[in-house]
């Protein structure tokens, strides 16, 4: 029987114990490579999604609240920018691809996203299609709609079905319904893991009518002038991919001189928006699941220390059989490093399953498409420390073993 | 790099001279162990008697290297222990000494077959084919039917049978037991006095005995008298400490 058969049934031996020990150690552990995931994960989400476009323009506000709401579909826009501007961008010799966008409504909670039909020619940046569909085509009339995934799989909405939008980029109760404007599902994309999955794309000619029906209705209701002109139409925001990354800052700082809107790179915003917020709050969660981490390994190093004490008696009977110190020693430690080993896997399988059980809600919640099963590198780098730390605990009762002489322990139990 | 030196074969099998060092201080008075000389040939059966405390199981820890003297020298099969290093004592004891104790000492994760494989590997240093070897050892002892039990499930008598399969299973040409018989009923004692007997006999193994029973001490051939072995002396002697 090998020296690791004999560890691995002294562990067994004592379940209750072990498995207290290797729980806590995969708590921590779990804790440990959820937020590491989930930071690498969000951080990957977030610049793929950015990554898609070089630039934003809209209104005037905050660069980040326009990032946000044009590409993520999250927040409130910052206000409109004169559609003639969107003309103009398209024709500049330096940009590869824009498409304007027109938010208003919603359909149970996604956003309905005004734009034009070239809006699915998007490059990705492998030189390919971002956008494909899964079935059907895209919008042809200006009252046909295209689903992103997601919003197909939670809705239930098919090909040739119909439903009607309700005012407002949030779905709340009460809210005005345009049932005079029907929607008509004529293609659905396939995933693209980024927020596209949650928006459901119409013709931005179908935002301008609903919403300058309205106006024009609250007008005669009031009393006051039309005030739809086809002159001044404006659009929520004017997405951009330019020829070469390296204009952007050029493109944005024209786009804010000539209009009156401003522009924004998402990546930036992002990359900031993740450094300024979110990474102090990761780094406070790592902190405490190193605290945690640490408290298992002190938990694994009492426990054995606790053992090997109560298994005096067991040294000095293999020493008496012909154990050298060195081979004691060797057993506790390989014991050591087994609980720490079986705690560090286990708490690897609960953190990521953790993160796959989570993972449907944060798609719903935020469309951050968690790759809940991807090892990052950090993750493999601090999963390998606790490991090693673990070992370096067992060392302590393993050094113990070694230094004691089985005589004293013999004669304690006769 | 120190040499171990291997003996003449005809040598004792066991040979102890001057052996002298300190065990410890009781109120202020040195306890010394002491013994000039102390033969045992091979294949010999020695009872080792003595009242309570006297050194009989110093003794048996003083051949097995559990214990090393501060002064005199203490040869083992040939080998004289003083050369050798912890370690080398240590493989020399699982090669050379099969233990058998009291309170028979198995470990208790492990079953009966496991305990004796754990035996042999520690005493031949082997990893291959030592369950089938443990196996025939069980058997020998009368404990065909009780490979896979722990010790907790077996009586005493059986587990004193385990750990003897256990002290013969690396083949050690000395068994050493210490008041083996110490915690079993007359009859199961006297079986399992028999039982080292009759294999020590067969193997041709020697045989060192701790007992307090007069009746199973004079059924073997030698009895050594420990008494004195152990002498308290009123100053304390300080200069040679025992080492283990």
């Amino acid at each position: 029987m090998s020296l690791l058969a004999m560890a691995w049934r002294y562990l067994l031996f004592r379940k209750v114990a072990t498995m207290l020990t290797a729980g806590c150690i995969a708590l921590g552990v779990a804790l440990v490579c959820a937020v590491l995931a989930l930071q690498n994960e969000s951080e990957k989400a977030l610049t793929r999604d950015a990554a898609l476009y070089d630039l934003v323009a809209g209104g005037k506000g905050s660069p980040l609240q326009l990032v946000l709401s044009s590409v993520y579909h999250l927040d409130s826009p910052t206000g409109n920018i004169d559609f003639r501007e969107y003309e103009r961008i398209r024709r500049d010799s330096r940009v590869l691809w824009a498409a304007p966008v027109g938010l208003g409504d919603n359909y149970q909670g996604f956003r309905i996203v005004g734009t034009e039909e070239h809006f699915f020619d998007l490059p990705d940046r492998d030189g390919g299609r971002f956008f494909r569909l899964a079935s059907g085509s895209v919008f042809k009339d200006p009252f046909e709609v295209v689903l992103g995934s997601q919003v197909a799989t939670a809705t239930g909405l098919g090909l040739g079905d119909s439903f009607s939008g309700t005012h407002g980029l949030v779905e709340v109760p009460g809210g005005e319904v345009h049932d005079d404007f029907p929607y008509t599902v004529s293609g659905i994309l396939s995933p693209t893991g980024t927020a596209q999955d949650r928006a459901i794309f119409g013709t931005l000619e179908s935002v301008w009518e609903i919403h300058e029906t309205e106006e024009r209705l609250h007008s005669a209701i009031q009393g006051s002038a039309l005030l739809g002109d086809s002159q001044k139409r404006e659009t929520t925001a004017i997405l951009i991919r330019l020829k070469a990354p390296g204009l952007r800052l050029w493109m944005a700082e024209e786009i804010r001189e000539n209009s009156e809107g401003i522009a924004a790179i998402p990546i930036n915003e992002v990359l900031r928006f993740q450094r300024g917020m979110i990474a102090p709050v990761q780094r406070a969660l790592l902190g405490i699941s190193a605290i945690v981490v640490l408290v298992a390994c002190l938990s694994a190093l009492i426990t054995l220390h606790q053992a090997t004490d109560r298994r005096r008696r067991d040294i000095a009977i293999l020493r008496s059989l012909g154990a050298t110190r060195y081979e004691v020693a060797t057993l506790i430690f390989l014991e050591g490093s087994l609980l720490t080993a079986g705690g560090v896997i286990l708490g690897v399988m609960l953190g990521h399953t953790g993160l796959a059980l989570a993972a449907g809600p944060v798609r719903e919640a935020t469309g951050l498409l968690l790759q809940a099963w991807r090892l990052p590198a950090t993750e493999l780098l601090a999963v390998s420390a606790i490991a090693l730390c673990g070992a370096f605990a067992s060392l302590f009762p393993a050094i113990s073993c070694y230094r004691r002489t089985p005589i004293d322990d013999l004669a304690a139990v006769y | 790099m120190r040499v171990v030196r291997i003996r003449d074969v005809f040598e004792s099998m066991i040979r102890i001279r001057n052996v002298s060092f300190q065990l410890g201080a009781v109120r202020g008075s040195a306890v010394r162990f002491q013994l000039p000389s102390f033969d045992v040939e091979q294949g010999e059966a020695v009872a080792l008697t003595g009242p309570s405390g006297c050194g009989k199981t110093t003794l048996i820890n003083l051949i097995a290297g559990l214990r090393c003297p501060g002064q005199g020298e203490v040869h083992v099969s040939g080998v004289d222990l003083a050369a050798l290093s912890p370690s080398q004592l240590d493989r020399h004891r699982g090669a050379h000494c099969g233990m058998v104790f009291q309170t028979f000492h198995l470990l208790a994760p492990f079953t009966a077959v496991e305990n004796v494989a754990i035996g042999l590997r520690l005493g031949m240093r082997k990893n291959t084919s030592t369950r089938d070897h443990a196996r025939e050892l069980l058997q020998r002892v009368g404990l065909g039917k009780r490979l896979h039990a722990r010790p907790a499930q077996l009586s005493v008598g059986e587990r004193q049978r385990v750990a003897i399969a256990r002290a013969i299973a690396g083949d050690a040409p000395i068994l050493l037991a210490d008041e083996p018989t110490g915690s079993l009923d007359p009859v199961t004692g006297l079986e399992v006095f028999n039982l080292l007997r009759k294999i020590a006999r067969e193997d041709g193994r020697t045989l060192l005995v701790v007992t307090h029973d007069q009746t199973l001490a004079s059924d073997m051939p030698r009895r050594f008298d420990c008494s004195g072995l152990v002498q308290h002396h009123a100053e304390a002697e300080r200069k040679e400490p025992a080492t283990s």
